[in-house]
């Protein structure tokens, strides 16, 4: 029986993963992050919803994120906003009964206008208290955030983000390398509180508003801590842990595969909806 | 020279829906070339699909650069042109806005600002056209888009009426928007597949329609009972008799 939407479930605290950029829509063939954002849920079979927004509900983010996930010991669903009106899905509910909400990357500026028209800001806040997990890339770490830099309408600019975590957060660090520029001269100029400038391949796990540890998906990469001192923007670099690749053909299951898919064809859902 | 503000507002058709039938976008692509221009420019605003990859390869199929500049602005993705959106679209001849949701398709422009910019092309004489939720936008409120529970929303605004769309396509819209309208919606335009309305400044000055059968109603409260007013069509297709000079 799903839980009571809304209630929190067995002392979840309430968890956010950011990522700078990576997992399976930013490097195929490393399952580091997909890998760890399934073990944040305390839940056996953890029940993890795409939110593919920022990017126009790609279709391909959609594919790759049922690629990576479906043969997993995971329930993957995604809501595709855009076609909404056409495949009716009770947006609270759905996104309520979750172990895990991960939204994918794209535009943030559309993320939070999109979230907004639908009242999805609310819903997502209270899946937060409720001890749901919230991950994300790009688009989908900074809005999490009070501020962002967006590259949605070309050049970087800050824009506001939903502000559960207080602080400000620039990604795709070392990727996107004209970010950077912005993010310090806001962050010195007073106009975006301090924040996390991170890289591509790590990600910042917080327990409630707490930093609980910084991780990677690669060597190499870092995480950093901005702030003003004196008017002038301050980075200290993070190392983070490096998460373990996971061993080769070792990933034993107490049910096979292809049981678990029957099983899933068996119960309703949303999936591929 | 001045040029009219104008809108035409399909109920559904034109090339993501008609394949085949040419007759709404050989309408508006007359009424882009009307500005004097050998190739028309005209810019696509897939917004309300979420930026489709596939709808943006048909919408340049369909007008390919040999008959006029065609452009896009995409929004969700990296790969979305100009930096000074507004600067482009006011440099255009027509801009035609794509179907999909409403609801997304209000929200992104908003959060863009390109609902002020498409007001300001209007009023420079950029030709506005679209589909579906590429329709309503332009009006004051709309009913939302397709299947299910139809909804009021609301638009853009530049036409003061509100607008529902593929309004022969399911049973529920007729009673739907008349209780809109009933309740406090103010009275508007609805029309089917296939029919589209020409708009000059904020007046109807001709509904035409891609399908012998396609209809259009004027929809208002009049006297505390909602009344529907079939308006004149003119079908564009051949049978139509004398064409004016969009077709040369």
């Amino acid at each position: 029986m799903p839980p009571e939407p809304g209630a929190r479930r067995g002392g979840r605290v309430p968890t956010i993963f950011a990522m700078g950029g990576g997992g399976f829509t930013m490097e195929p063939g490393n399952p580091a992050f997909d890998d760890y954002v399934l073990t944040l849920a305390p839940a056996r079979e953890p029940r993890i919803c795409l939110l593919p927004t920022a990017g126009g509900d790609s279709e391909d983010q959609i594919r790759r994120f049922h690629a990576t996930f479906d043969d997993q010991l995971c329930e993957p669903t995604h809501i595709s906003l855009f076609p909404l009106g056409t495949r009716p899905i009770p947006l609270r509910d759905h996104l309520l009964a979750q172990d895990i909400i991960y939204v994918g990357g794209g535009s943030m500026i559309n993320l939070l206008a999109l979230w907004r028209a639908h009242e999805l800001e609310e819903i997502l806040r209270e899946a937060w208290h409720a001890g749901i997990v919230l991950a994300g890339l790009s688009a989908g770490s900074m809005c999490w955030f009070e501020w962002g830099i967006t590259k949605s309408a070309g050049r970087p600019q800050p824009t506001r983000g939903l502000g559960c975590l207080p602080g400000s957060n620039s990604v795709h660090y070392d990727g996107e390398p004209e970010r950077r520029p912005c993010y310090l001269a806001a962050v010195a100029a007073g106009d975006i509180p301090a924040g996390w400038g991170v890289d591509d391949g790590a990600g910042l796990l917080f327990r409630g508003t707490r930093l609980a540890e910084v991780v990677a998906s690669r060597p190499g990469v870092r995480a950093f801590r901005v702030h003003a001192v004196d008017g002038v923007a301050v980075e200290e670099a993070v190392e983070p842990r490096l998460l373990a690749a996971r061993p080769h053909a070792d990933r034993t299951t107490p049910l096979a595969v292809d049981e678990l898919r029957a099983l899933r064809a068996a119960r309703l859902g949303f999936r591929r909806g | 020279m001045t040029r009219p503000r104008q809108i035409v507002a399909f109920g559904g058709g034109g090339f993501s829906m008609e394949a085949g039938n040419p007759h709404l976008d050989e309408y508006v692509l007359g009424l882009a070339g009307a500005a004097g221009r050998d190739r028309p420019k005209i810019c696509f605003l897939p917004t309300a699909s979420g930026d489709a990859d596939h709808y943006i390869v048909r919408f340049y199929r369909h007008f390919p650069a040999s008959r006029c500049e065609s452009s896009h602005v995409s929004r969700s993705r990296r790969d979305c042109g100009t930096d000074d959106v507004r600067a482009h679209l006011l440099d255009q001849d027509l801009i035609y806005v794509g179907g999909g949701s409403v609801i997304c398709l209000m929200g992104v422009l908003r959060a863009h600002r390109l609902d002020v910019a498409l007001r300001e092309a209007w009023e420079a004489g950029v030709v506005l056209c679209g589909l579906s939720a590429g329709s309503l936008c332009w009006f004051a409120e709309a009913m939302t888009g397709y299947h299910g529970a139809s909804r009021p929303v609301e638009g853009i605004g530049l036409i003061p009426a509100s607008n529902a769309v593929h309004y022969d396509k399911e049973a529920h819209r007729r009673p739907a928007y008349h209780t809109a309208v009933g309740g406090g919606m103010p009275g508007g335009y609805a029309v089917d597949d296939g029919a589209a309305l020409h708009f000059v400044g904020e007046s109807l000055a001709r509904v035409v329609a891609s399908r012998p059968d396609a209809r259009a109603y004027r929809v208002d409260k009049v006297g505390g009972e909602v009344a529907e007013v079939p308006l004149p069509v003119d079908y564009l297709g051949a049978a139509a008799g004398p064409e004016p000079a969009l077709a040369a």
